[in-house]
């Protein structure tokens, strides 16, 4: 064992505990079916006590339900009520203030669309929850990271939580909000206040520390107390940060209000968007999803500017102008103005979409199912449930055989001996793995070998702590029950990821070679991200129906950004200096890129590696209302039963995964950042 | 307490630790080893940094006392020890007889305010602040109304010579002017002890000879106490009464520039004088020999013991006539005064 590097070492363990489950599973069948006798009841563990804590702050839950209440009606009633030209006037006279004519022009047109589609009330009511859950996450969200700042013995644990509180899938929010606050809008308020608070949390900390210590040593040194300090030099020395923080807030809290309307109970838009969709009238789902993204854009770009160093400032006179034109034209039409609800510019295309859909549809189903069908039988089948069970007659046009099994091992122990033989010991151990594991189908792993190879990963990417860890934490997602739903969920998100991985790393590098491919990429990423979750089922369901497929798609769609920014950024961030000495040792440009650009952007990579990861696991709750089978589905079927304890445990399991998975990515693109010495 | 006119800043062993609990493990080190030595050595191998170790000295009223030592030597550390931006862990320091290791958070906070004033290396300018809120800023935690308090920045903003500039934003301005807000700023509430942390450092060669020149008629006009920080032998040469260096967390020697520079006590202190002109700080005494046995010419270039070398050196060259400089073959091309050999070595004049 002396000459194995660590990776080899531990990829061995791993290979030598599958081959020997393998083996022994005909014999051992428990070895991949975990017995069920061993499976504790936790779902109705964690459901009892939850219940019981629920219960016991069940008065002041909806004490706060019932304070809340007023501020939201308060806000309903005065963005319901007041004329459209005034809620047109007042943003167009705040984007005028915030980035000029473009912004005053954008909330004119945005806004304009909104009315002219019918939707008018539905927004209003969605922007008033987002009005006053924003500040609510605000005060929460800045408090923590100020006191985090302030008491330092608080930052590790405040981290941590936050880092959970962005694991835990959003649905799993909602159950127990559901079982304390009662049906009603109060719950997607406070929910979308929890979702939004942890940016700003995070962002007003980080502005907090990367201040400039001599900064903070003058202000002492001038003698203002600790509050002068904190208010006069700190926070507004930080003020840059904390805005992008309060933009990513707004941004967190549109997205949440939205997804809170599967909960029903209030006729805002993520309703329209749920209820349309569920009729199959496509038309006026792309419709009302339309309306979200306008939304999410007006919010995001002018929040946006906020956050930027030197922004220009614009005359406030010309604000005041519209504001007074507003309210004159409001004053002229009152009463005279037909009820917003009535507009309805679009419906002929909103029909014709409909229609245009069907036709597409039906005129293309063939090869649309082809798509779909040669994806599921050739990739996500058998990665789910192994070549040995995927490959049957009528898809693949003959049937597997343990021959087959034994030929593909062979094929992959060549592969890996000459991959050992040519220097490369821990990739020839790992085909092995890959070859075993595409024979098993994820879903069918044997849990040991599950255990030790995360085990290993743990191990190689940070060391032991990670790695009992992980073996610690996926112990209880077996123990409760919940093993198999994990490994489906585990299965479609790694899918996806590596199909993100695949397709956006080499979007990411044809956009760093070339600047015209990131001039028509980057828009399309910086959409991508500004679209709330939700809005992202609306046309893969359009095309593809309800399904996995549909959900794979989904996922791929909203989880591919950051690999593709990540990717460039890391591929262009190389410095100058050192493709200079590259090109003056005569390299090519492929060299370069393999053996200097690619190894220098390898953290970089990871870590949006890291944030696909993540992207991937929020999506897939999403996604399960269109049709997953894993946790996910879980997740949701406990919110419509109410069932906090399923609904805590298969979100607890869903953060678990992604925890895991983030820790690992971290851990490695951090070994990394140390060898390059960064 | 002694016979001595009382110092305006004294410091008694001072210690500054870093690392898990500082302070016991620095206590017991103390009762084990009464050598300093020997307690870092202990420090050091428990894991713990320690970066002031039993620094002792006084600073005169008016005194000008530089520190100065190479990067990581502790003297940054020391000066945020003296100005309590650190907590000293071990030792007394006293500003104006007032053991300020022990002076509670508002007597600190009220110190600051009339007494203490610094300036930083990286200026700590605040970016949100135009330069006169910038320099009005230890005025208005104090509840100076706004007027008074911009008025009197208005002065000092004067003084360094940044008039004109009063609404402009620090990320506005150079280096150099960024340097004198941050030393406006800590003159404006009329401070006795003045603290400088390399506060030329960040700066290009040319702006920091003008700077430290100005800096020089400004101590002139206000006589304050200052410690000054710096790792530039030659800007501590220039600027010092007394200079203190530092290596690895100890003061090594405290002298003036002169003892400095002829009196190394090891070979550290030597290797940072070898940079150094010579001429311009040693004094004829200190190559003096005794007079007997010596037979010497009618000449008398009229040498006295405080000259320094330079001046020495250009006195005996005026003895000298104008030689003939020529080429390979001999021909005359012309002729030099030794005397203005002497003067071309001098890096400047006086």
């Amino acid at each position: 064992m002396a000459g194995l590097s660590k990776g080899s070492l531990a990829a061995l363990v791993a290979l030598i505990v599958g081959a020997l489950c393998l083996l022994l599973e005909t014999t051992l069948p428990w070895l991949v079916k975990f017995p069920e006798a061993l499976v504790v009841p936790a779902t109705d563990w964690v459901g009892a006590a939850m219940t019981w804590l629920l219960q016991l702050i069940k008065p002041i839950a909806r004490g706060f339900s019932a304070l809340m209440s007023y501020p939201m009606e308060a806000t309903n009633l005065i963005l319901g009520s007041s004329p459209w030209i005034l809620v047109i006037a007042v943003v167009t006279a705040i984007g005028w203030m915030l980035g000029g004519v473009s912004m005053a022009l954008m909330a004119v047109v945005g806004l304009g669309f909104v009315l002219a589609s019918g939707y008018w009330a539905e927004s209003m009511n969605t922007l008033s929850l987002v009005a006053v859950s924003v500040p609510l996450a605000l005060i929460v969200g800045g408090g923590i990271g100020v006191l985090a700042n302030e008491y330092p013995r608080f930052r590790k644990p405040v981290q941590a939580m936050l880092d959970i509180m962005q694991t835990v899938p959003t649905f799993a929010y909602l159950t127990p909000l559901l079982v304390l606050f009662g049906f009603g809008p109060v719950v997607g308020l406070i929910a979308s206040a929890i979702y939004a608070a942890p940016p700003m949390a995070r962002n007003v900390l980080l502005g907090l520390e990367r201040i400039e210590p001599e900064i903070k040593e003058a202000a002492i040194m001038a003698g203002g107390t600790r509050l002068q300090q904190l208010f006069q030099v700190e926070i507004p020395s930080a003020a840059t940060q904390i805005l992008v923080g309060v933009n990513q807030c707004l941004m967190a809290a549109l997205s949440m209000v939205i997804i809170a309307a599967v909960i029903g109970g209030f006729d805002d838009i993520g309703w329209e968007v749920l209820l349309t969709m569920r009729k199959a009238q496509f038309g006026p789902a792309l419709m009302a999803g339309l309306v979200i993204v306008v939304f999410a854009v007006i919010i995001d770009r002018m929040s946006g500017t906020l956050a930027q160093d030197n922004r220009k400032r614009y005359d406030a006179r010309v604000a005041w102008g519209i504001l007074a034109v507003g309210v004159i034209a409001s004053a002229v039409t009152w009463n005279s103005l037909p009820n917003p609800s009535e507009y309805s510019a679009f419906d002929g295309a909103v029909d014709a979409v409909d229609a245009g859909l069907s036709a597409f549809t039906t005129a293309n189903w063939q090869w649309l199912a082809a798509v779909k069908n040669n994806v599921l039988y050739f990739g996500l089948l058998p990665l789910r449930i192994g070549l040995d069970e995927a490959v049957l007659p009528f898809t693949w046009g003959f049937q597997w055989t343990a021959q087959w099994s034994l030929g593909l091992f062979a094929v992959g122990a060549v592969a890996g001996l000459i991959l050992a033989l040519r220097g490369q010991v821990t990739w020839g151990i790992m085909t092995l793995i890959f070859v075993g594991m595409l024979e098993t189908g994820i879903t069918n792993l044997p849990w040991p070998f599950v255990l030790v190879g995360v085990a290993a990963l743990g191990w190689v990417a940070s060391g032991r702590g990670l790695a009992v860890l992980s073996v610690g934490l996926l112990l209880t997602i077996l123990l409760s029950g919940l093993w198999d739903r994990a490994m489906l969920s585990l299965y479609l998100s790694g899918a996806a990821v590596f199909a993100c991985a695949i397709a956006g790393g080499g979007i990411g590098l044809l956009c760093a070679e070339s600047p015209m491919a990131w001039r028509i990429t980057r828009p399309i990423c910086d959409m991508l991200q500004t679209i709330p979750l939700f809005v992202f089922l609306i046309p893969v369901l359009m095309v593809f129906q309800i399904g996995e497929f549909s959900a794979f798609l989904a996922i791929i769609a909203y989880a591919i950004v950051p690999m593709i920014r990540y990717s460039r950024h890391g591929l262009t961030e190389t410095p100058d200096e050192m493709i200079e000495a590259a090109i003056a040792s005569g390299a090519t440009t492929w060299q370069i890129l393999r053996d200097v650009r690619a190894p220098y952007a390898a953290p970089t990579i990871l870590l949006g590696l890291n944030q696909t990861i993540l992207y991937a696991f929020a999506m897939l709750v999403i996604a399960a209302l269109i049709g997953t089978t894993g946790l996910g589905q879980l997740i949701y079927l406990a919110l419509g039963q109410a069932d906090v304890g399923l609904g805590i445990s298969a979100g607890a399991a869903m953060a678990i995964l992604a925890l895991i998975a983030d820790r690992m990515v971290q851990g490695f693109a951090e070994e990394r950042r140390k060898v390059l010495g960064l | 307490m002694n016979d001595t006119p009382q110092a305006a800043i004294s410091c008694q062993n001072v210690w500054q630790v870093f690392g898990p609990n500082a302070d016991s493990a620095l206590s017991e080190a103390l009762s084990v080893h009464s050598e300093p030595e020997a307690a870092a050595a202990a420090l050091r191998e428990k894991g713990l940094i320690p970066a002031v170790q039993d620094a002792n000295f006084e600073v005169a009223e008016g005194e000008l006392f530089v520190i100065m030592g190479l990067s990581g030597s502790g003297k940054s550390t020391l000066i945020r020890c003296i100005s309590h931006l650190l907590h000293a862990t071990h030792g007394e320091i006293r500003i104006d007889g007032e053991n300020i290791v022990e002076a509670t958070p508002d007597r600190l906070i009220e110190l600051r305010r009339k007494k203490l004033g610094m300036v930083f290396q990286h200026f700590g300018l605040f970016p949100h602040m135009s330069v006169i809120d910038n320099v009005a800023y230890p005025l208005r935690v104090q509840g100076v109304k706004r007027k008074a308090h911009l008025e009197k920045a208005q002065k000092v903003i004067e003084l360094v010579g940044l008039a004109g500039r009063e609404t402009h934003h620090p990320r506005e301005l150079s280096g150099g002017q960024r340097q004198r807000v941050g030393i406006a700023r800590s003159l404006v509430t009329d401070c006795s002890v003045w603290f400088l942390d390399e506060p030329f450092s960040a700066l290009d060669p040319l702006i920091r000879r003008q700077l430290q020149d100005e800096f020089l008629q400004i101590q002139a006009e206000l006589k304050t106490t200052i410690v000054f920080i710096t790792h530039d032998i030659n800007e501590a040469l220039k600027l010092a009464d007394r200079i203190a260096i530092m290596r690895d967390g100890k003061v090594v020697q405290i002298g003036t520039p002169s003892d400095i520079i002829l009196n190394p006590v090891d070979d550290y202190v030597r290797e940072f004088s070898k940079d150094v002109a010579k001429g311009r700080h040693a004094h004829v005494a200190s190559v003096m020999e005794p007079g007997e046995g010596h037979v010497y010419g009618a000449d008398d270039p009229g040498l006295r013991v405080d000259m320094t070398l330079d001046a020495a050196l250009a006195r005996c060259m005026d003895l000298y006539e104008p030689v003939p400089v020529r080429a390979e073959d001999g021909t005359l091309l012309g002729v030099v005064n030794p005397a203005d050999l002497a003067a071309a070595l001098h890096v400047e004049a006086g």
